[in-house]
Order: structure tokens, then C-alpha cells, then sequence
């Protein structure tokens, strides 16, 4: 997190104080991000039923709350209710005098109130109005829908947001139970995707550079030095040292199996001089906790294996987002090296100060070398499509090339529907396959779509959301259209467990809990943020929260 | 539709009235505790109290909602108050905006409530409020975050594990030579500057402090006693403070004087690499051109120039700024003091600053003020999404525990990735040898004037609970009593710290069969309210004989040492017997005793700490 902020927030200092516990998740390229993304909340989508009954969004506005606490450039509520009394005891961002006035225009004047950075907008059209303008939707980098929503007005949104290449999440909360799913473009590959550090450490010690060689040769003869000196030399330099003694005897490997590294372990372990009052030496013990884990020559890891051999980083084009010329370069210097470019952080180690900087340097000059020549070859690329492309940021090649082992590659899915698509009903079934699956609530939200819609398209003039005739043909059809295929999947107790969970739906009308949809809200928004900073690895695809256990299950639908 | 008809659909009539009837505590009004506060006020919950001691800080706003930018400087809890109540204004809301540990949240006014949630950003706090909800028999949700995992636990006396029934992660701390004489790394010129240089020039002075780990002093007598006179030599340049060379001394004194007599300690760079002076004539011409405005840039690793410029900068800022403060306080009031604050600007650029030049001179790589503000502060990231899941977790739990279905409640784990990002588990029975929980309780009123330690070691303990000759006594100031330490018995109670509300531990240290710590909750009589009690009435009384149970008789040997959270390095008062005679073999691991009892001025047994506050496994949300 050293990258130096963007001019526009120099200025002040106040903003990045304001946003401090932050930046230390996700940096000042995170932040930025955000500052740039306009976010569109659909929070409700006329009545749901012939009674007037509307989803009252308080997870919408929960989640946009998280989103404009930390600071997104702006958002818009598309939301055609009126504040009812109801409304006011569940959503905390409507007030007594907020009753009969528009819901949009009032959740936006509140939550606008949270940080004054954010500007907000609403609209009171129900969204499918609102697309028909094809100037609305571009201007967003995000889109929550609050469910349920009708059919045909969720398939307009997401087909127009697939095409734009905008995620969407759609959401819903009812009673004790919510889910959310996230449909992102169909290819969305994240950078920087802060794995455990623990497991980034890329010190190289298979496969030195001569540099590296080097300075691992300088520790010749150890029994020489004085204690001082001899429990300070640094773990990594120790490795090289045993390793080369090791090749010696060896035929020049170095330990490639389990055993060979236990006895190289035991080896490392014997140099540490044990006549002083610890009875061993730091800088030894770290070695050899690092000997399982360090040794191990460098492999290409499937996921960045996979960006390498897809279609887009092969045959670039001239607009060929900066991501895929990025990676078609970084790929030339793997086929050329046979390592990724060096990352060139070193962990912390027991050493001398000033060795442990020269270390260092040399880890950061070669990390700087490979960088170079990555430079040079997305340079040339781009000059090979002329003057078309304008050259991309060196900030970016850099921290493509640090992050390059764990970049991670999203393939969008669309939100799920199970009465459409077969994969998703064999990835259903699956899913209710698991022992205390909480798969059954997330098809109980299905069908209350098809509720939903089945009572705004053919309903009496008087239906309502707790028509037991309609929650019983849906639920029915939804559990037919799952056995159809495979009937074994969906035995009794499965097909109780489903309508044991619509149960919870019926029971609270399509109604909210407060606490459980701000909760919901802060899941939503989590990856919402992931989403918008292009940091984390979001969730893929569906999340499912179930308050009465307290727990919440990921699905890939 | 009625404002609370989506609630009562959920929830069914019952547990919608017990949870309007119901009183709850609300400790910490912070970011979990916004949150939680609002959840609670919409999941209709009667009334509710708020507890907080801190003020409103500009890096709050990014999550904890309640709170605007005209709210700045203001108590967290009145304003959440005002804030909240707007929104929910049949709910009953009291604030106090003072410390939970104060003595009139004693013991029966926990009772009063029907739970209690922990929303705190420090383990000391932590631990005062378990302690209080186990005595007052209420249950206790505790929450915690960090970054983007958060925990939930729910603690009921008896029935689970309480928050000290696992030990806690100690903060990392530094012997004192390292810091002053041998730094190899950022952090320990970081820790030099911040709990060294900044309170010897501006706060209380490191004597004063206890805030130096001295239990390897005897090995470098000479140098601690060198240090000292360099500390006091310090202490002298203080009072130049505001003339106008106070920079250039101050500079003089700790990066050119103090490093050359260093220097000249030719056995202690045998092996190192010796430091290097800086000179101020040097950097002042170098740093000409350098504007202040670089200390804005905190992402940028300064070079020495630059250190410099700050330097001098935060110093003259910080000099000015104790100035006013002195000119505002009366003689007779405390001397005002300047303390390190990771959102203070001008203490951070100061370290930052300091930290620096003394890397310099170490030749131990800079860093940039973003970074050394986390390694300072012990920044714990925050964001509004982890708190709002983790305040709806604990209202989750807390529903459970007003339903009497504790068997359903849960521990409940956030984290960022993973299959489920909320994992629960069950709750855990009470661990039978937690020194907090699994003790014997009794209450013991005292007359301040008369009450000594004897009367309660003698009369109370051994006459009538039939304590043998092998136990101790502890209070929050270290151990008072134990059978090498008899000064202390014939001191009143009060000289020893004791005071209304406040806990005695005594633990029994037979080696067979010993009774389960007990813990005394002591109160104070007050005269006037019993006239006619004081008479005959005993100095110490108990105020009822209990039955206090055996230790179980566990696989593992007893926690002896560590019991009530203490470790070696607590102060002891008073001089131990066996010690004074020399007779140093019976396994205690022997450190600096405080023979004084003025209770908070020993001579520094404490290791500094990093930030104390941060020290437990779940950490905090400011």
C-alpha cells in the first residue's frame, strides 16, 4: 500500500482520514475506484400483488448505506412506492414526517445525510420506463435489484447489464431468511486479489538468479563467524548456503520430495549453534520452518494458467481491454523464463539491519528487471496496433506483475433461475445434496418470484401475496420442474425442506426483519465493494443466509 | 398495516412483548455499536442504555452512521442518543457518556438489565464487563472486528464459556536496550519515538510511565544507568521549550550526542553495524528547499531532508500547542500534557519523523507516515459492512437468549472468504479451570477507617471460610498478600488500593485439594446509613458463609501463575519474606517487585506495550 494517492485527493488530508480504517483494506486504488462508481438501487418495482403490498427495500437501503458510508462517487433509488406506516417501523432512513411522501425521495434525502462526498438521485418511474432511455444504464458501474421483482421487468435489467458489462446483484430478505446473487460479465478477472500472505511468499530459492546465487555463495564458511554474527545471517541466505552443499551430494537437485526435504530440514537444523542460553538460534529455526514451503520449484497455478490460455489473452485486438494485453505479455515472459515476473517482497527475518536491506535490494532490483521487460513487451504490442491504443498506466503493468501468481479469473453467471435453465437445476440439485443444505431456502425465494409474477401477469383482481392457491401451484411447479429430470434428488424430506422454508415466506408475508436485512445489507455490500474496487475475489454467485442457525452457505448456481 | 406488524409476524406476540418489556445495556457506541443500536430500536426492544467513554473522531464517519461531521468532539453516546431517538421514539433511551469501569456501574446495576452486549474496542474493558455480567448473573453478548472478520459470543454464568475462559494474546513488547541502544528494525524506532521521545519532551517522563520492560536490567546495569542520565539530560532541554534553538538542541541531544556516546561503546558494534550521527548544520543547509507541506504526503517515504523538515515542523507545532495549553490551566490544576494519538496529526508527524532520522542513523529502512501510523497505532482496518453483520448477529443471539433457548445459541465466526462467510458453532460449557468464571463468589463489607488486610486474611479467610496457611490475595494493583508477603497485613485495605465495587481474588494455593479461586466483590459501609451497626460490628465482614467448592482434579497442572490474568510481570506489593532472606528456589519465576504501595508509581515493572488495548484475540472497532 505504498502507491501514492491520486492528485484530486491530495489536497486535505481530512478525506483520507476520514476513510483511514479503510484504505488499509483496500489501498488508495480501491478508493478511487469507488469515488468513480455510480450505483443504481431498484427498490422496488410497483406492487407486488393486487393488494398494494410492496417490497419495502430496507435491504436496499441497508446496503447502499454501506456503500455510501465508505464513500462511492454517487447513486440513484429508482423506487415508485409511498412511505406507509409500516415502512417506518422497519426502515430506519424514513422519519415521521416522511409518511406519504415518495420512498425514493426520501431513503435518498437520508441517506445523502451519511457522507456529503456522495451525491444521490431518485426516481419514482418503475425501472422498465426508466431503460427505455439508452443513455440510463451506462452511467452506472453497479446495479442492486431488491426482490422480488417481476419477471419481465428483472430480465430487461439484466440482459441490458450483461450487454453493458454492468454487475448486478439482486437480493432478497424475508422474515429470518435472505439471499443475494451476483451476476457479473462474462469475464471478469480481478488483479489484485489479496491472498493470505502467508501463502504469496515467492522467495525463489528452486530457482535463484544470479544475484541471488551470489549472495548465498557470500556466506562461505559459517564456522567462522561469531555468534554475533552467525545467529544473524539472514534464513533465506542460510537456505542457499545448505542448498548448495546439498546439489553437491545430489547430482545439483535440490530435495524434491517429502523425504529428501525432512532430511534437508535436519541438516539446515544441525548447523544452529545450541551452546548459548536459548539453546538454538532464531534465524535457524525460521529457515527451517520455511524449508517445507520455500524449496518447492516454481509451477505455473491453474488459475493463471487458465487467463493464459483463453482466447481473449491469445488473439489480442486492438481493443483488447489493458487486461488481456497485460497478461499476453506476462505469458511471452513465462514462455521465455519459465517463472512468473518476481513479486520482489521479502517477509521479515531475524538479520543485521543492513543485510537484511541488501537483501532486499536484491529481491526489489530483480522484481524491478522483470518488470522492465514486461514493460517492454506490452509496449510493443501496443505499438503493433498503432496509434489506436494509448499506452497503458506503468502502475498498472506493475501491480499486475506483483499480483500475477494469484490473479483470479470470474466467469459471469446469470442470476439464477431455475425454471429456465437446466445447468442451474443440476447445480441445485447438487447443492441439496449436502447435508443441512440451506439450498431449500434459496429455492423457496424462487418461488416466490414465480408468485409474484404469477399474480401481477394473471392474478384475480384481488389477489394477494398470501394466496395459499398460488404459493401451492408454484411451489409444485418449481419442485416438478427439479425432479423432472432426476426425481431421486428431490425425495420427501427435500421436498418438506423446501416447503417448510416457503413456510417462513408465507407466514411473514414477503415482509422484512429489520435486523436480518441490515445484516443482509452488509453481506450485499461487502461484495458490492469487491465488485467496484476490483479487489477480493467476489462471491460466485449466490449467497444464502439463514437467521434462525445463524449461518450462510456460498453456491456456484 | 401498523408500524410494528412486519415484526410481530416474525417473532409471534410472545417474544415481541418479552423483547419490549425487556432492558438491555448497550457498552460502546462505536461502529458495532451505531449498528447495534439501531437494529435494537427496530427490533423493538423497550428500553435501552448506552454507555460510552470516548468522543467523536473525524476517522469514525466512515462507518459509524450516526455520527456526522458537526458531531466531531462530541460524546458518542449522547449523540447516538439524540440521533437514534428521532427514529424510534417510543423506545426508552438513557446515555452516559463516562467509563464503564466507573464504580457506580457496580455490580447491582448490571443486574438490572436482561442482557448486556459488549460493543468495545479494548481487552481491559472487555474483561471488566465479563466479569461484571458473571457476578450480576446477566448474559453477556460480546462482539468484535477486525477488518473483515468478526466474532460473536454468547457468555451466560454456568452455562458457557466466558471471555476469559481461553487466554488472550499478549502484545508484543521490547526490552529496553533494544529500544534505546540496540534498534533493528522500523517498529523499535517507532516505539522510541512514540513512548520514549514524544513523553519526554511533552508528556510524563518515562519514570513515571512504568512503560519500559526492565526485566533484563541487571544484565545491563551500566547502560540503564546511562540511559537515565541521558533521559534527565532530556528533561533539562524541556525546560528551553519555545526558545528558539529548542529544535536544534533537542535534535543535538538525541540524534548527534546520545548516538556518539553510543558510538563510543565499542563492544556493542563488535558484531552490529555502529549508528551514525546526524549533524543539524548538514540537514538545515540540505533542506532549503523542502516545504513543510511534505508531512501531508504520508505516502511517500521521506528522505532524511525531509524527516528533518518534519521534524522540526511537528516539533514547533506540538511546543505552541502545549504552550496555550499551559497558559489555560491555573497553577494549581495538573500540568497539562501533550499524549501520542494515531489521528493527532501533529504527535504522529512527530514520530513519524523521529522514527525516521533514528532509522537513518541505524541504517534500518524508513517508512512512510501511512504505514507508521498502523505500526504506531496499532490500527485495527474498520469498515461499516463487517460491523453491520456482526450488530446483526448479535441481535440474532440475543433473541435466542430472551426465548431461554441458549442450547440453540451460538459462537459465530465472520470471515472474508471461504464456503460460509458466517460460521456458528456451539456454545462451549465453562472451562473448569477458567480463573474468572469458575469461582466462588462472596461479597464482604468493610469500614474503610479500621478494615487492614489482617482482619481479612485472619478473621474472614482463615477463621471463618477455613482457609489453611497457603493462598493469595490479588487486586487490580498486583498481589497484596501471600504467605512470603506479610508486610502488607497490617496496612488498612483502603492503603492497599481497595476500594467500594472493587475485587479481591484469593486463591488457594494447597497443593491438596484446593478450593477454586474465590472472588470477594467488596463494599464499603457507609457509617451514616448504620449508626447503630458500628459498634460491635467487626471491621471486615462477610456477608454470608459460603460453601466454596474444590478445584476439579484435571489432567492439567492448575494455571497457578497465570491465574487472574496475571502474568510475571504484575507488581507485587510489598517486600516478599523469602525473597528479602534470599532464598530464591521454590519455582517462582522471580521479577521486579514493588516494595511501595502507592498504587500506579512503582519503578516500571510493566513491558511497554504496543497498544494495550488491542492485546485480545477479537479485535476491536474504535
Amino acid at each position: 500500500m505504498t502507491d501514492s494517492f491520486p492528485s484530486a485527493l491530495t489536497g486535505p488530508s481530512s478525506k483520507e482520514r476520514k476513510y483511514d480504517r479503510q484504505l488499509r483494506l483496500w489501498a488508495a486504488s480501491g478508493q478511487q475506484a469507488l469515488e468513480e462508481s455510480r450505483v443504481l438501487l431498484v427498490n422496488s418495482d410497483g406492487p407486488i400483488d393486487k393488494q398494494k403490498t410492496t417490497v419495502s427495500g430496507v435491504v436496499g437501503v441497508e446496503t447502499l448505506k454501506n456503500l455510501v458510508l465508505p464513500g462511492i462517487g454517487g447513486f440513484t433509488i429508482v423506487d415508485p412506492a409511498s412511505v406507509t406506516e409500516s415502512d417506518l417501523g422497519v426502515n430506519f432512513f424514513l422519519e415521521e414526517q416522511s409518511l406519504g411522501k415518495s420512498r425514493a425521495e426520501e431513503t435518498c434525502r437520508l441517506l445523502k445525510e451519511l457522507n456529503p462526498d456522495v451525491e444521490g438521485t431518485f426516481s419514482t418511474t418503475p425501472i422498465a420506463e426508466l431503460l427505455q432511455d439508452t443513455k440510463f444504464l451506462p452511467a452506472f458501474r453497479l446495479v442492486l435489484v431488491s426482490g422480488p421483482v417481476k419477471c419481465s421487468s428483472l430480465d430487461l435489467l439484466c440482459n441490458a447489464s450483461r450487454e453493458l458489462g454492468i454487475p448486478v446483484l439482486y437480493t432478497h430478505s424475508v422474515g429470518f431468511y435472505s439471499t443475494f446473487s451476483l451476476q457479473l460479465p462474462a469475464e471478469f478477472p480481478i488483479v489484485e486479489t489479496h491472498p493470505d500472505p502467508e501463502t504469496t511468499q515467492d522467495l525463489r530459492l528452486a530457482n535463484p538468479w544470479p544475484e541471488l546465487l551470489e549472495a548465498g555463495a557470500r556466506v562461505r564458511d559459517l564456522d567462522t563467524l561469531d555468534d554475533h554474527q552467525h545467529g544473524h545471517v539472514p534464513y533465506v541466505l542460510l537456505l542457499l548456503h545448505y542448498l548448495e552443499q546439498w546439489k553437491e551430494t545430489h547430482e545439483g537437485n535440490v530435495p524434491s520430495n517429502y523425504k529428501e526435504k525432512t532430511e534437508f530440514r535436519e541438516m539446515v537444523r544441525a548447523g544452529a549453534r545450541t551452546n548459548n542460553p536459548e539453546g538454538g538460534e532464531e534465524n535457524f529455526d525460521e529457515a527451517v520452518a520455511a524449508v517445507l514451503k520455500s524449496l518447492n520449484p516454481f509451477s505455473l497455478r491453474s488459475n493463471i494458467r487458465e487467463v493464459f490460455e483463453m482466447e481473449e489473452c491469445q488473439k489480442l485486438r486492438a481493443d483488447s481491454a489493458s487486461f488481456w494485453v497485460i497478461a499476453s505479455a506476462v505469458n511471452a515472459f513465462y514462455q521465455m523464463h519459465r517463472v512468473l515476473p518476481l513479486p520482489g517482497s521479502l517477509p521479515d527475518m531475524k538479520a543485521q539491519s543492513a543485510d537484511y536491506i541488501s537483501l532486499q535490494n536484491i529481491y526489489k532490483s530483480k522484481a524491478r528487471k522483470d518488470l522492465e521487460e514486461v514493460t517492454e513487451t506490452v509496449r510493443r504490442i501496443e505499438g503493433s496496433f498503432g496509434a489506436k491504443r494509448s499506452p497503458i498506466p506503468e502502475k498498472e503493468i506493475e501491480v499486475f506483475c506483483k499480483n500475477a501468481a494469484h490473479i483470479k479469473l470470474i466467469r459471469g453467471r446469470n442470476i439464477p433461475r431455475i425454471d429456465r435453465d437446466v445447468t442451474v437445476q443440476s447445480s441445485v440439485r447438487m447443492a441439496l445434496g449436502i447435508p443441512e443444505s440451506l439450498a431449500p431456502i434459496s429455492i423457496a425465494f424462487q418461488i416466490l418470484d414465480a408468485v409474484v409474477d404469477q399474480l401481477q401477469e394473471t392474478g384475480s383482481t384481488v389477489a394477494s401475496i398470501d394466496d395459499n392457491e398460488t404459493w401451492d401451484k408454484q411451489t409444485q411447479r418449481i419442485i416438478g420442474v427439479l425432479k423432472a429430470e432426476d426425481p431421486e434428488y428431490v425425495d420427501e424430506e427435500v421436498e418438506e425442506q423446501i416447503k417448510n422454508a416457503t413456510q417462513e415466506l408465507r407466514r411473514t408475508k414477503a415482509g422484512e426483519l429489520h435486523n436480518i436485512s441490515s445484516l443482509t445489507g452488509g453481506l450485499v455490500a461487502q461484495e458490492a465493494l469487491k465488485v467496484l474496487t476490483r479487489q477480493y475475489v467476489p462471491l460466485d454467485n449466490t449467497c444464502i443466509f439463514d437467521g434462525v442457525k445463524s449461518r450462510s452457505e456460498m453456491h456456484r448456481l | 398495516m401498523t408500524r410494528e406488524s412486519y415484526l410481530k409476524r416474525s417473532l409471534g406476540t410472545t417474544l415481541s412483548r418479552r423483547i419490549k418489556e425487556s432492558r438491555v445495556l448497550l457498552v460502546g457506541a462505536g461502529g458495532i455499536g451505531c449498528e447495534l443500536l439501531k437494529n435494537l430500536l427496530l427490533t423493538g426492544f423497550g428500553e435501552i442504555h448506552i454507555i460510552d467513554l470516548d468522543t467523536i473522531d473525524l476517522s469514525n464517519l466512515n462507518r459509524q452512521f450516526l455520527f456526522r461531521h458537526e458531531h466531531i468532539k462530541k460524546s458518542k453516546a449522547l449523540v447516538a442518543k439524540e440521533v437514534a431517538q428521532k427514529f424510534q421514539p417510543s423506545t426508552k433511551l438513557e446515555a452516559y457518556h463516562a467509563n464503564i469501569k466507573d464504580a457506580q456501574f457496580n455490580v447491582d446495576w448490571f443486574a438490572t438489565f436482561d442482557i448486556v452486549f459488549n460493543a468495545l474496542d479494548n481487552l481491559d474493558a472487555r474483561r471488566h464487563v465479563n466479569r461484571m455480567c458473571l457476578a450480576a448473573g446477566v448474559p453477556l453478548i460480546e462482539s468484535g472486528t477486525t477488518g473483515f472478520n468478526g466474532q460473536v459470543q454468547v457468555i451466560k454464568k454456568g452455562d458457557t464459556e466466558c471471555y476469559d475462559c481461553n487466554s488472550k494474546e499478549v502484545p508484543t513488547t521490547f526490552p529496553v536496550c533494544t529500544i534505546r541502544s540496540t534498534p533493528s528494525q522500523p517498529i523499535h524506532c517507532i516505539v522510541w519515538a512514540k513512548s520514549y521521545l514524544l513523553p519526554e519532551l511533552f508528556g510524563t517522563s518515562e519514570d513515571e510511565t512504568q512503560d519500559f520492560d526492565h526485566s533484563e536490567d541487571a544484565e545491563n546495569a551500566a547502560e540503564i544507568e546511562n540511559l537515565r542520565k541521558e533521559a534527565q539530560a532530556l528533561k533539562d532541554i524541556r525546560g528551553s521549550m519555545g526558545s528558539e534553538d529548542f529544535a536544534e538542541k533537542v535534535f543535538n541531544k538525541v540524534f548527534m550526542t546520545d548516538i556518539e556516546r553510543l558510538r563510543g561503546m565499542e563492544d556493542m558494534w563488535k558484531s552490529r553495524q555502529p549508528p551514525e550521527p546526524l549533524d543539524f548544520a548538514t540537514l538545515q543547509e540540505q533542506s532549503g528547499s523542502v516545504d513543510n507541506t511534505i508531512s501531508l504526503n504520508d505516502q511517500k517515504v521521506w528522505n532524511v531532508t525531509e524527516d528533518f523538515v518534519v521534524f522540526k515542523d511537528s516539533l514547533n507545532r506540538l511546543s505552541r500547542r502545549l504552550k496555550d495549553l499551559k497558559e489555560k490551566t491555573s497553577e494549581k490544576d495538573v500540568s497539562p500534557i501533550l499524549v501520542f494519538d494515531k489521528d493527532d496529526v501533529d504527535t504522529l508527524d512527530f514520530v513519524a519523523a523521529s522514527a525516521n532520522l533514528r532509522s537513518a542513523i541505524f541504517k534500518i529502512e524508513p517508512k512512510s507516515k501511512f504505514d507508521i501510523k498502523q505500526m504506531a497505532g496499532n490500527i485495527i482496518p474498520a469498515i461499516a459492512t463487517t460491523n453491520a453483520m456482526t450488530a446483526g448477529l448479535c441481535v440474532l443471539q440475543a433473541l435466542k437468549v430472551l426465548k431461554d433457548d441458549l442450547a440453540n445459541a451460538k459462537m459465530v465466526f465472520l470471515e472474508r472468504s471461504g464456503v460460509r462467510a458466517i460460521n456458528s458453532d456451539s456454545l462451549k460449557a465453562p472451562n473448569p479451570n477458567c480463573p474468572v468464571c469458575s469461582v466462588a463468589q462472596g461479597r464482604v463489607f468493610i469500614d474503610p477507617t479500621r478494615a487492614t488486610l489482617n482482619d481479612l486474611v485472619r478473621d474472614v479467610l482463615r477463621l471463618q471460610l477455613g482457609y489453611g496457611e497457603e493462598f493469595s490475595l490479588s487486586n487490580e494493583i498486583g498481589t497484596i498478600y501471600d504467605p512470603d508477603l506479610e508486610d502488607n497485613l497490617p496496612k488498612t485495605l483502603s492503603e492497599l488500593g481497595v476500594k467500594d465495587e472493587s475485587f479481591i481474588t484469593v486463591v488457594d494455593e494447597e497443593d491438596e485439594n484446593p478450593r477454586v479461586n474465590l472472588e470477594l466483590v467488596i463494599r464499603v459501609s457507609q457509617k451514616l446509613d448504620e449508626p447503630a451497626a458500628t459498634e460491635e460490628k467487626k471491621p471486615v465482614t462477610l456477608e454470608r458463609v459460603m460453601d466454596i467448592p474444590r478445584k476439579p482434579k484435571a489432567a492439567t497442572p492448575p494455571p497457578t501463575e497465570q491465574v487472574n490474568g496475571t502474568t510475571a510481570h504484575e507488581p507485587v506489593t510489598g517486600k516478599r519474606k523469602r525473597e528479602a532472606e534470599g532464598e530464591l528456589s521454590n519455582g517462582y519465576e522471580r521479577v521486579k517487585r514493588v516494595a511501595s504501595v502507592a498504587v500506579g508509581s512503582g519503578d516500571g515493572a510493566d513491558p511497554i506495550v504496543l497498544d494495550e488495548a488491542d492485546g485480545g484475540a477479537i479485535l476491536i472497532d474504535d
